[in-house]
């Protein structure tokens, strides 16, 4: 059987003969797969393999659900009406009753709505927490291309370079065990507090007198600059076992942690925390925020020390190292910039939209122009998501015009 | 059984299509008559049996068993058609149920009987194995659309939806 272009195919069909109790006597039934389909009775995981998380939106005023099967260890989101429809599938209830339950609850006939349920549920399986590289697929689709495939043989050489350890949570629980738990508590917050005011008293003092900063590096500047972004670079790890130590803070599993070249090219340090969906509003808060705190922290006791040194090379390192780490600080925390730093996260946690991006960009591509012409008011999520956009571009163009401002005025 | 022979019947048999009517009397000669009623069952999935059925009127089910008190429906096969060659062949159980959709008649033909058909008429046994792989190789087409089919069927009812993510998925 076989169909041509897009036509789409009749549903199939298979015959069955059905013999009476006594088996002398036969019925023969065509039945068409849809039937079949309506008639089934979905099932799901057992309750002891399954933990469930509520994420209320604030935008959409709506809850959304992060189901996690304990034993796979795979996460899936479901929407409201999702989850409902979730409950019912107790294996038995058919998938037509399944929609008359819907109809009931919500007043709406969707088929569509189980049909894609189930089909997300049965491939959360196949989900990876790693995202796809658009980088990649370009490349992929221009193999014919030598420097194309010179540059995909490149990436998955980088890729080798990930080193990873999927045992890393009992060490992060002896860390934190040992001493680390004194990060998450008032000692902890006032100690990063009371470092932060020196770090503003410090950077008051050398904003005074700022002349010839980086003179300490004497001839070499290029080379002293390059160690700094060196030793920031090991600063990093801290980031990353931060977020690692919250999760361990509040009852949730480091999943892995280690290094990978992200995006191919990317040196960077990773943990992985998607375990953390489970946890409270207060433990995603509080991990996302964690790991740029380091750069706070660093910072602001280096252009402290810097502060308390006579000009020279010790100086000059800590202000340069001061800065990057300012920097971190920033980019880390800002959300509106296109990249899903910790502070997006946080972002999209407490709007309770998780493709904010995705969502956003796709609706000032295709949505936003004929929703202008339509007229008429932007729903509050609109209206997120045109805010996004406009303060990304902004932001980045800022970026940018102060780079070039900076360059210009230097040069 | 004494039987007059009905030679337009054998003409409508495609394994008996390329050979002379003389030679068609020397087959009617070995064929043996049987009768079913709507409903009756010819033989069952595994059970023995050594003889390949013409039919001559009416209609009959070829079924396998699939659970419980289902089969499922393979092929439905009309005047002119045949069944049961395999087992003539290679004495194995037989591998499907032929049950009878309408009143039907049947003429049947025994290992042995085909032995002495190949013995005596040879130019006659040769057509008969030619038309044979013939219809072989359509059965084994319609096969594997079946398969095709029931596969689909299979998707379609568990609303596994396989065209849209063909690989590993990614999130």
């Amino acid at each position: 059987m076989s169909t041509t272009g897009t036509e789409k195919p009749k549903r199939a069909k298979i015959e069955l003969l059905v013999r009476s109790e006594a088996g002398d006597d036969f019925q023969v039934t065509k039945v068409e797969s849809s039937l079949a389909y309506r008639q089934a009775r979905p099932q799901r995981i057992p309750d002891g393999q399954i933990e469930v998380a509520e994420m209320r939106s604030n935008v959409r005023r709506s809850t959304t659900y992060m189901v996690k099967n304990r034993v796979t260890e795979k996460y899936i989101e479901l929407s409201e009406p999702e989850y409902f429809l979730w409950n019912q599938m107790n294996g038995r209830t058919s998938v037509e009753e399944l929609a008359v339950a819907y109809v009931l609850k919500f007043g709406a006939f969707d088929f569509d709505i189980i049909h894609a349920l189930i089909d997300k549920l049965q491939r959360a399986e196949l989900l990876t927490m790693r995202p796809i590289s658009r980088l990649r697929a370009m490349l992929a689709a221009n193999r014919k291309n030598p420097a194309a495939r010179a540059a995909e043989a490149t990436l998955k050489a980088l890729d080798r370079l990930t080193v990873g350890s999927r045992t890393a949570h009992d060490a992060f629980t002896r860390v934190y065990r040992y001493g680390a738990f004194l990060i998450f508590t008032p000692v902890g917050l006032a100690l990063l507090a009371l470092v932060t005011l020196l770090g503003f008293k410090g950077t008051r003092e050398i904003w005074q007198d700022s002349s010839d900063l980086y003179a300490g590096f004497g001839e070499h500047p290029v080379i002293a600059l390059l160690l700094v972004k060196v030793f920031f670079f090991l600063t990093l790890i801290l980031h990353q076992m931060l977020h690692a130590l919250a999760l361990v803070h509040y009852g949730r599993r480091v999943k892995e942690f280690g290094f990978t070249m992200l995006h191919g090219f990317l040196p960077t340090f990773y943990a992985d925390v998607t375990d953390v969906f489970m946890g409270s509003r207060r433990a995603r808060i509080v991990t996302g925020i964690s790991g740029p705190m380091v750069h706070l922290f660093l910072g602001s006791l280096y252009i402290y020390l810097a502060s308390q040194c006579g000009p020279g090379l010790l100086k000059s390192f800590l202000v340069a190292s001061a800065i990057l780490q300012s920097q971190s600080l920033f980019f880390s925390l800002y959300p509106f910039c296109f990249l899903e730093m910790d502070g997006y996260h946080v972002l999209v946690d407490w709007l309770g939209l998780p493709r904010l991006k995705s969502e956003s960009i796709a609706f000032v591509n295709g949505g936003l122009w004929r929703r202008l012409r339509a007229g008429g008011r932007f729903t509050r999520e609109e209206v997120v998501f045109v805010g996004y956009v406009a303060l990304s571009i902004t932001s980045i163009a800022a970026f940018v015009g102060l780079n070039v401002w900076f360059f210009v005025h230097t040069t | 059984m004494a039987k007059s022979a009905d030679l337009d019947f054998l003409r409508q048999v495609s394994l008996f299509r390329d050979i002379a009517d003389s030679e068609r009397q020397a087959i009617w000669s070995r064929l043996e008559e049987r009768r079913l009623r709507r409903g009756e069952a010819l033989f069952r999935e595994r059970d023995a049996g050594t003889e390949m059925f013409f039919i001559h009127t009416g209609m009959v089910i070829v079924s396998k068993f699939v659970a419980g008190r289902v089969e499922q429906v393979l092929a439905r096969l009309g005047p002119g058609d045949f069944f049961g060659e395999m087992s003539l062949f290679d004495g194995q159980p037989r591998s499907a149920t032929i049950q009878a959709e309408t009143d039907t008649v049947l003429y049947w033909l025994d290992r042995a009987n085909l032995e002495e058909l190949i013995k005596e008429n040879p130019r006659a046994a040769t057509a008969f194995f030619k038309q044979l792989v013939q219809v072989f190789i359509k059965r084994l087409r319609d096969s594997s659309d079946l398969v095709a089919e029931v596969t689909r069927w299979g998707l379609e009812a568990t609303g596994l939806n396989v065209d849209q993510h063909p690989g590993v998925g990614g999130h």
